[in-house]
């Protein structure tokens, strides 16, 4: 077959793969007889509603020199590890304020980190293409550099967003701006599996954000700049569960809600979504009118425990808090008392749900809890 | 010379005419050209395949119905709480728990151990419970490491209810210790005193 007769075939494939999406756009149209909002409507759910000292900024964590870029909670204990410009890993006791490790890393444009399940390692990754893990029992030398335990190379591109496998110490999943994810075992500095890429059906952009379930750690969602997110089964790595569309934009971030049976997203299109993984389908948009200005877009996002409430960052500094049941914002960290001087980059909620930390631009780090009293009438 | 006509001047040439460099088969653009065709197909597969299994799915309201409920089911920190249903709510779960809790670990939380510690002693720290009771006006506090779980300051210790402790100095408040230092840099730096414990970077 001729390079012409190829092109002519790869056009009325696209032309037929358009097809079948509009098609499939439609009957899930026919499908969606309600949203998340409408339903809780229905069942005359009020709005979540805080009082002026109910959520607050409890701790500033300072000591970072650059703008943060990622922050990891420890499963369990209160310790947090943190990734900055300046080039460094921080790990911080939550609840002392005080910094447990500083660690100065070998390259220092970082994107993510994330904390072990068993709290003994951290991993981080950036524009080096590399995973690199840390061991927190190692000691540092006098110039902050602690020896790298493993080293995970074969991405092609950047490495964006890494998250240990819940209660696996020796693995890990990585999303790349090679447009795949890979699954590896730390033990070896192997890729197990390798999730999309050139010649398997996959994401056709970068991958940004990775998140994974919680309730069933053989699936993991992604999100990309391909403006889809896709639910992935880690023993199936030739395609994907399914991919889900909507978004009009880059989707920089994903998470898993606390039932293990949906997942939220947040896009450079401004909007949240949740989706439902079983169904495909898309319950609920989170979308703040903006009038004539560009929405900002959405940078992070996270779930309290009960999934009531979905924390989302902004590029413009805002960070709203919303009832997830009715889509109303019901709150702005980014407008309370001593909230961050910049962009919010990065989310993530305490293992036990009690607290939020958020990292920013302005290099500091704080954690949001209740502060309030819980009245029982 | 050759060439010259006899009115002595040369023939002439005919004028140069750029030509196209020689076309080589370009092997890797047709394979790439093939792979895109492959991966388009296999979609357009993976495509018709969704739009049959779409036929036998529920509607998104199921979906909405069990999320509501999960969300409403499950006790969240964060939250505020302020209405008159918890109190019933918790009296109905002190009966059941004076019914059939005790050993019980799974639904054991403070609110059981309130009614245990009537008829035995109970140490609110052993519980093992990890879901906060739901109707539970005392929850356990889970981050003081300074206060005893039945807290007298505030019946819902959080972060923002106990001066966290320095873990080296059982008394005195971490924004100040003075005894946990380890500065890289000697035992000064430029940024940090011996009173500090946290602004110095490498400070732990």
């Amino acid at each position: 077959m001729s390079v012409a007769e190829l092109k002519e075939r790869h056009m009325a494939a696209t032309e037929t793969v358009n097809s079948l999406r509009d098609r499939l756009r439609q009957q899930r149209l026919l499908l969606l007889d309600t949203d998340v909002a409408g339903y809780a409507r229905s069942q005359g759910k009020t709005p979540v509603t805080f009082g002026p000292t109910d959520l607050v900024c409890c701790r500033t964590l300072q000591g970072h020199t650059g703008k943060v870029h990622s922050l990891d909670w420890t499963p369990e204990r209160n310790r947090i590890v943190s990734a900055s410009q300046d080039g460094r890993l921080i790990v911080w006791n939550a609840l002392t304020s005080q910094k447990t490790h500083a660690i100065k890393l070998p390259c220092a444009w970082v994107m993510t980190c994330a904390f072990s399940p068993n709290g003994q390692s951290v991993a981080c990754g950036g524009l080096d293409s590399m995973c690199s893990i840390f061991n927190l029992n190692t000691q540092t030398d006098n110039d902050g550099h602690m020896p790298v335990s493993r080293m995970l190379s074969g991405h092609k591109g950047y490495v964006s967003s890494c998250q240990y496998v819940p209660d696996e110490d020796t693995h890990l999943i990585t999303a790349s701006g090679d447009h795949t994810c890979v699954l590896w075992d730390i033990t070896t500095g192997l890729r197990t599996s390798v999730f999309g890429g050139e010649f398997q059906s996959g994401h056709t952009s970068d991958v940004v954000s990775v998140s994974i379930n919680g309730s069933n750690s053989r699936m993991f969602v992604s999100g990309s700049c391909d403006s889809t997110a896709r639910l992935w089964d880690t023993r199936v790595a030739s395609r994907a569960v399914r991919t889900f569309h909507g978004h009009q934009g880059d989707v920089n971030t994903v998470k898993f809600f606390p039932d293990g049976n949906r997942f939220g997203t947040g896009s450079d299109d401004g909007t949240c979504r949740l989706f439902d993984i079983r169904t495909g389908h898309q319950l609920q948009v989170y979308n703040q009118p903006h009038g004539d200005n560009e929405a900002p877009h959405v940078t992070s996002i996270a779930f309290s425990i009960s999934g009531r409430l979905l924390f989302a960052s902004y590029n413009n500094g805002d960070c709203y808090v919303w009832d997830t049941l009715l889509a109303q914002v019901v709150l702005d960290l980014g407008s309370l008392q001593n909230s961050h001087d910049g962009r919010i980059s990065c989310l993530g909620l305490s293992a036990d749900g009690s607290a939020l930390c958020t990292g920013s631009w302005d290099t500091n780090l704080k954690i949001w809890a209740f502060g309030g009293h819980r009245k029982v009438i | 010379m050759t060439g010259l006509k006899g009115n002595g001047s040369p023939p002439s040439l005919p004028l140069p005419r750029p030509k196209s460099p020689p076309e080589y088969a370009d092997l890797y653009r047709k394979r790439r050209e093939m792979a895109k065709v492959q991966m388009l197909e296999r979609e357009i597969g993976f495509l018709e395949e969704e739009l049959k299994s779409i036929a036998g799915l529920q509607p998104a309201s199921r979906p909405c119905k069990e999320l509501a409920e999960f969300v409403t089911c499950n006790a969240d920190p964060l939250i505020p709480v302020r209405t008159k249903k918890i109190r019933r709510s918790c009296c109905l779960w002190k009966w059941l728990c004076g019914a059939s809790c005790f050993n019980v670990s799974s639904i054991c939380c403070c609110c059981c151990q309130s009614h245990l510690e009537r008829t035995r002693s109970h140490d609110c720290t052993t519980c093992s419970c990890s879901n906060p009771c739901k109707g539970c006006p005392t929850p356990k506090c889970n981050h003081c490491f300074c206060c005893s779980s039945r807290c007298s300051n505030k019946p819902t210790c959080s972060w923002t209810c106990c001066i966290p402790k320095c873990p080296s100095c059982l008394t005195c408040p971490s924004t100040r210790c003075v005894c946990n230092v380890k500065c890289l840099e000697g035992n000064m730096c430029s940024c940090c005193t011996k009173s500090c414990c946290n602004s110095c970077l490498f400070c732990y």
